[in-house]
């Protein structure tokens, strides 16, 4: 084995880290404001989508980076079978062992991703559940591991990455979108849907005399089978 | 535009059950594929020949790009 005694692969390992941490940081927002049916108007849909993925691609080199110069510094003892295995490094037993399951299950959203059109779609949508979970273990890792994180301007990037995720994720599950919630600005038709609080508004202040069986049931409707004319012009 | 001629024609097609609506095919192919007012896609049925690469391109980037995998293209040969 060769004594690889410098700093600098230390260094790489801990600047790695950050930026490793920054760029998933960006990837679930990113990932998030997909989901959530963002841009259509200044910004496209599309557009997103491949920021999410591109900044993937870069966050797992990063990543890569990451664990290769920890496995190769021997400043500290981990051992190549700890990055994937947990428990098993000598060296911060459980920081580290977070450390591996992350990656176990950033590996599995990444192949899943990767094998996207052979791969069903609600399993694909399954896995991806978990790099909330992968990404909630990683930061732990970071506070437990990191020698920067824990003080200075590495805890205030660390606590800015996990304030960032904690809002999207809230905003998530918060506002979950129906299907289909909303079409882009490219929609040639842009037209409103008639608004379903109408009946609910009209009842109580219009007793209306005709037949209100019939407007009813004309209001309970689904939805409306062709565009409703625009009223207001 | 190389050595053997592109006869036939493709179309594009969606698998409405997987499709989500989020849009990113209408941004991708905008000449093959409009949003109806619920926000789904409605895609031009009548096939477009192979000779057009531009379609074509755009077509796999909206096949590549649907978040719900719902697109796939589908060759249809010369009905001359």
């Amino acid at each position: 084995m060769i004594a690889l005694t410098s700093p600098y692969l230390w260094y790489t390992t801990r600047a790695t880290g950050l930026v490793t941490m920054v760029l998933f940081t960006l990837v679930v927002s990113l990932g998030t404001l997909v989901a959530n049916r963002v841009g259509g108007t200044t910004v496209g849909r599309f557009e997103l989508n491949e920021l999410h993925r591109t900044i993937a691609s870069v966050a797992i080199v990063f990543l890569a980076i990451h664990i290769i110069t920890t496995v190769a510094d021997s400043f500290v003892a981990t051992g190549p079978l700890a990055v994937v295995v947990p428990f098993v490094s000598p060296y911060k037993r459980l920081p580290v062992a977070l450390g591996a399951i992350a990656l176990d299950l950033m590996v599995a959203v990444w192949v899943s991703s990767l094998l996207k059109a052979r791969v069903a779609n609600a399993s694909w949508r399954f896995i991806h559940w978990f790099s909330w979970l992968a990404y909630a273990i990683a930061i732990v890792h970071a506070l437990l591991t990191g020698t920067d994180a824990r003080h200075g301007v590495g805890l205030v990037i660390v606590l800015a990455c996990l304030a960032t995720v904690a809002g999207a994720a809230a905003w998530r599950f918060v506002a979950r979108p129906t299907r289909a919630a909303g079409r882009t600005a490219l929609s040639p038709l842009g037209v409103e849907p008639e608004p379903r609080g109408v009946q609910r508004d009209r009842a109580p202040t219009r007793p209306a005399p005709g037949p209100a069986v019939e407007s009813s049931a004309r209001d309970a409707t689904p939805f409306p089978r062709r565009p409703q004319p625009r009223r207001h012009r | 535009m190389g050595m053997r001629r592109r006869v036939g024609g493709f179309v594009l097609l969606v698998n409405p059950i997987l499709c989500d609506g989020f849009g990113h095919c209408a941004e991708l192919a905008p000449d093959l594929v409009h949003v109806d007012e619920w926000g789904y896609p409605v895609i031009v049925t009548e096939p477009v020949p192979l000779a057009n690469l531009a379609a074509l391109e755009s077509a796999r980037y909206a096949v590549r790009g649907c978040p719900r995998q719902a697109l796939r293209i589908e060759r249809v040969s010369d009905p001359h």
